[in-house]
């Protein structure tokens, strides 16, 4: 840092620039420029450029439609997750707990989680039909391994002691699994729901182009393919704000109330 | 029972065994346009086991139900790939000869098919997300501009970007790589930032003031200190590049793996979608597997720098 600050110091012009803020929107800007001018260069009138994103807004922002798409889609989201949360604690409590549970399961709830989920898509709409419930079930699909994994490692990561007081107090096994095994994973269980929340929003995403189903994926789909692409961008930073505001909630939680918390992160 | 229970092996083997049983009742109980058990009997061989053991319980079964096995390797081994080979091995070589049957077989095609996708588009993303990540290590300055904005985009849903991708490029073969490098740049790029910003700026500065020549700070810090980091991004990427290469393949010009999804699915033969489906988890529990024995291998000492 001292040898930066010695070169810096030259003329105040470039000590202005390398300020962190000034440096940060400068480029955020510069990329812009970058973007609109590759295309205005090269890119057919249609495509998408920063320029024509701003003029989109105010009309896209504004019309109910979009905000009737975002609903549905993350509003399945926030469905899935919650049952992919329930039913994942439980199997992951058991796994954790239950050495016989988890040396018949690992191997399954490992490959589930590996597989990409895409290639469930097809035979989901075989089961389910090009419908809102096959796209429900990718959420819960995406979701539910990454919460089972991150509580299982969780409870596995609890301390014997803990587990040896409270017996020797004679809790009861509810106690032992989801008073003390649950809540001292808590943030290995947020993580998991970082990671499920990424992977529920490209599954919602696919699911909907692929099926067709009404939300946001369909609305980029359909206003990308009629030649507005500049609509259909506003979409897709309606859900870039609402991951990144989901990871930046996750990650604020993890550093305020479990700063002893740090692992290696698992996907 | 104990010690035998005790060895890891059985242990796998026995999941494995419940896990399969559980999926070959449940298969029985549906149409097969529903659901397809493992073994089926729609094979000779599978037909004669499922015979005997419907025998045992007084049964007789009339109506012949394909199984994912089986389909699985009549989908993998066509009859004519032995012929395919002789014909042109003898005259070109052996590396041809397993070319044209590669492509004799519908699944092996259509794997390799994918593979190619998958590894130009990784390779792409690997070098790029490599490349920048160590420069930012380097250039404090370029991490400070850089870093907000890479972080949003690796929390963007990069699916919403396909739609954007098939109007302007197309769908040909290059549109797809560009699906697969931006799924998985960002994991690689994100981590190695990790790496980056974790590098202490005084290893740097000691280096310069004994004259370090910039190739040996290369060499010597910055390419050991994030190539761990950057391993991890990797482990990332290869799950999300699978994610891209099969999205690209049923979303873009069906192709590979994702062509096999698709068009098994719209015939309603439910076996050969779960073949497809077994081919591609295995090939990416495969990978992740060898990127975390790699890892473990040559980067152990990371968790102890850490």
């Amino acid at each position: 840092m001292s040898a930066m600050a010695v070169t810096s110091s030259s003329t105040p012009l470039a000590a202005f620039l390398r300020r962190p803020a000034v440096l940060k929107i400068g480029t955020g800007l510069a990329l812009l420029l970058l973007w609109e001018v590759t295309v205005r260069l090269f890119g057919a009138p249609f495509v998408v450029r920063p320029s024509g994103v701003f003029a989109a807004m105010p009309a896209a922002l504004g019309d109910a439609k979009l905000w009737a798409m975002a609903w549905s889609s993350l509003s399945a989201v926030f469905l899935g997750l919650v049952i992919s949360l329930i039913i994942g604690t439980v199997i992951g409590v058991a796994m954790g707990r239950v050495p016989w549970v988890n040396r018949v399961s690992e191997l399954w709830v490992n490959s589930f989680y590996t597989m990409p989920m895409v290639a469930i898509l097809p035979l989901l709409t075989m089961w389910f039909g090009f419908t809102e419930t096959a796209r429900f079930a990718i959420i819960v699909f995406a979701a539910l391994f990454s919460i089972i994994i991150n509580v299982a490692d969780g409870v596995r990561s609890v301390p014997r002691e803990y587990i040896e007081v409270a017996q020797s107090f004679r809790a009861r096994r509810s106690d032992i699994w989801f008073g003390i095994s649950l809540l001292a994973s808590v943030p290995y269980l947020i993580a998991g729901i970082r990671l499920a929340v990424g992977r529920a929003l490209v599954g919602t995403v696919l699911a909907e182009i692929y099926a067709s189903v009404e939300g946001v994926g369909y609305f980029i789909l359909v206003n990308a393919r009629s030649l507005e692409q500049n609509t259909a961008m506003c979409a897709v930073l309606i859900l870039a704000a609402f991951g990144i505001a989901v990871d930046a909630m996750m990650g604020f939680t993890l550093k305020r109330w479990f700063p002893w918390y740090r692992r290696e992160g698992r996907q | 029972m104990n010690a035998l229970m005790s060895h890891r092996w059985s242990q796998v083997l026995l999941s494995i065994f419940t896990g399969l049983m559980i999926w070959e009742i449940a298969g029985w109980q549906f149409n097969s346009a529903f659901f397809a058990p493992v073994l089926g009997s729609d094979t000779p061989f599978a037909n004669a086991i499922a015979q005997w053991i419907a025998g045992l319980f007084g049964k007789t079964i009339a109506e012949p139900h394909p199984g994912t096995v089986p389909k699985l390797i009549s989908m993998l081994a066509a009859a004519d790939m032995r012929e395919a080979f002789w014909e042109v091995a003898g005259e070109q070589g052996w590396i041809a000869g397993v070319q044209r049957a590669v492509e004799a077989s519908t699944l092996l095609k259509a794997v390799s098919e994918s593979i190619m996708l998958f590894i130009t588009g990784l390779a792409l993303a690997l070098l790029i997300g490599l490349f920048l990540g160590m420069a930012m290590a380097r250039l404090p300055n370029l991490r400070i501009a850089l870093e907000h904005y890479i972080l949003a985009l690796y929390s963007t849903p990069m699916a919403a970007l396909i739609p954007f991708i098939l109007a302007i490029f197309g769908f040909e073969f290059w549109p797809k790589v560009l699906v697969v490098f931006l799924f998985a740049l960002f994991p690689i790029l994100y981590n190695t930032l990790e790496g980056a910003r974790s590098l202490k700026p005084e290893y740097v500065e000691v280096s310069k003031a004994f004259r370090s020549s910039e190739w040996r700070l290369w060499t010597d810090i910055i390419i050991p200190y994030t190539l761990p980091f950057g391993l991890t991004g990797l482990r990332q990427g290869i799950a999300r590049a699978l994610v891209g290469m099969v999205a690209s393949e049923i979303l873009l010009n069906p192709a590979g793996i994702g062509d096999v999804l698709v068009s098994r699915s719209q015939a309603f033969d439910m076996a050969g979608v779960l073949a497809a489906i077994t081919i591609v988890t295995v090939l990416g529990a495969t990978l992740m597997a060898s990127v975390r024995g790699f890892e473990n291998r040559y980067v152990k000492w990371r968790n102890a720098v850490r």
